[in-house]
């Protein structure tokens, strides 16, 4: 087809659009929406037993500051990110925010183990559920209000969409779970977040495509 | 080109800039009234943005067919990416992302195709003597030019090495070049020209 077709055929079917939300608004949107269904999550499951004394001790307060802080800078992000007239350097935005959460944990991992020696480890699957759980629809839900994205930059916004999800879902798994070293925390938290952003990043893209733009 | 305005001196590459500002406010202004569904302001915008469009995908693109082929899709994007214009804001910016990878897209795809294609020197001599003439001069002379825009030490170390089919002490010898110098000239040439036809690099 010549150019000159296809441009009378795009304006000869042209229908009036709704804009995008502003990308703060959506954002704010979509993390109003997160925070409620993981609050109700956290109402079946119930706060753990010694949800007062935990909030008072500083690394606690600080380890989910931090997650918070991670979720809400990578939805700001990722729906900047989807925009075109955006800068790819928003996907830098959660990093700090990230590398702080992160150091933390490690950090009460270090602590403990010269304090009390190697930490016992064991499997806590239910973690991996609760965030999986409500990380996997919440990814969902973000990928579907960033689906304009697909053609653009699908991977980074998906990941980013993942990361946001998981963190959050995260925030609501420190308060029913009973998790005490940091060193659980570290892998399983840590690493469910890492698993929903990696699923997000890699089916992410057929997502946002499977939903249309 | 932007070289070229510097040594005009500083005034033409400022008209240059306003006019390009005017020209992009003028067109966000037609996409918010295409968004509206005015279909008369949608068609004047995408004739006038074609030929920008098409220049952003000859930088990238130099087979002018496939350049088109970006150009149609960049219009694609742009039609179904059009309620995320947000006429307060720039469109330059938003032309440029959408257009940029479009081109790209087009350029890995064909790397892909570029690996599956048979060349057509290992085919059966037959086959071989079939192929057309002209379109290798053409590819031929593409290549010379290519190879001419390539910085100097570049391409000495090209037509030594590769060319010439020098080893790489004689190749240091005759031009004075050490032979790390070389490698890093050679390789640093034969990247560049892959990356101009479009061809994935085998590293």
């Amino acid at each position: 087809m010549r150019t000159d077709d296809l441009i009378s055929r795009l304006s000869a079917g042209l229908t009036p659009v709704r804009r995008v939300p502003p990308p703060l608004l959506a954002a704010l949107g979509w993390l109003a929406m997160a925070t409620a269904v993981v609050a109700l999550g956290v109402a079946v499951s119930g706060f753990r037993h010694d949800i007062e004394q935990r909030l008072m001790l500083m690394h606690e307060q600080v380890n989910l500051v931090a997650a918070l802080l991670t979720g809400t800078a990578a939805a700001i992000a990722a729906f900047h990110l989807a925009l075109p007239d955006r800068s790819d350097r928003w996907a830098l935005l959660p990093l700090p925010f990230a590398a702080f959460w992160i150091s933390g944990l490690g950090w009460g991992c270090i602590q403990e183990f010269v304090q009390q020696g190697f930490p016992a480890l064991s499997t806590s699957f239910g973690c991996m559920r609760f965030i999986i759980g409500f990380g996997i629809p919440l990814t969902l839900g973000m990928l579907w209000m960033t689906r304009h994205a697909a053609p653009l930059r699908p991977g980074p916004v998906a990941a980013l969409s993942g990361l946001a999800a998981a963190a959050i879902a995260s925030v609501g798994l420190s308060l029913v779970h009973h998790l005490d070293a940091a060193a659980m925390v570290l892998i399983w938290h840590g690493g469910s977040v890492a698993l929903v952003t990696f699923l997000a990043k890699r089916w992410g893209a057929q997502a946002m495509r499977a939903m249309g733009p | 080109m932007l070289a070229a305005s510097l040594a005009a001196g500083l005034s033409p590459m400022t008209d240059t800039t306003t006019t390009r500002a005017t020209q992009e406010a003028r067109w966000g202004g037609l996409l918010a009234a295409a968004q509206g569904g005015d279909a008369r302001a949608y068609d004047t915008l995408l004739r006038e943005i074609t030929p920008r469009l098409r220049s952003l995908c000859r930088a990238r693109i130099r087979d002018a067919a496939e350049a088109e082929d970006a150009v149609q899709d960049a219009l694609m994007t742009i039609h179904a990416l059009r309620h995320t214009y947000d006429p307060e804001r720039p469109f330059g910016p938003w032309l440029t992302t959408i257009a940029t990878r479009r081109a790209v897209d087009r350029l890995r795809r064909r790397g892909r195709g570029a690996g599956r294609e048979s060349n057509i020197d290992d085919l059966p001599e037959g086959a071989a003597s079939v192929a057309p003439v002209a379109e290798e001069r053409i590819a031929a002379r593409d290549l010379r030019d290519a190879v001419a825009e390539l910085p100097e030490s570049q391409r000495t170390a090209l037509r030594l090495a590769k060319l010439e089919d020098l080893s790489l002490a004689e190749a240091s010898a005759r031009s004075g070049l050490s032979v790390g110098a070389l490698k890093v000239a050679t390789h640093r040439a034969m990247h560049s020209l892959r990356r101009r036809f479009g061809v994935k690099g085998d590293e």
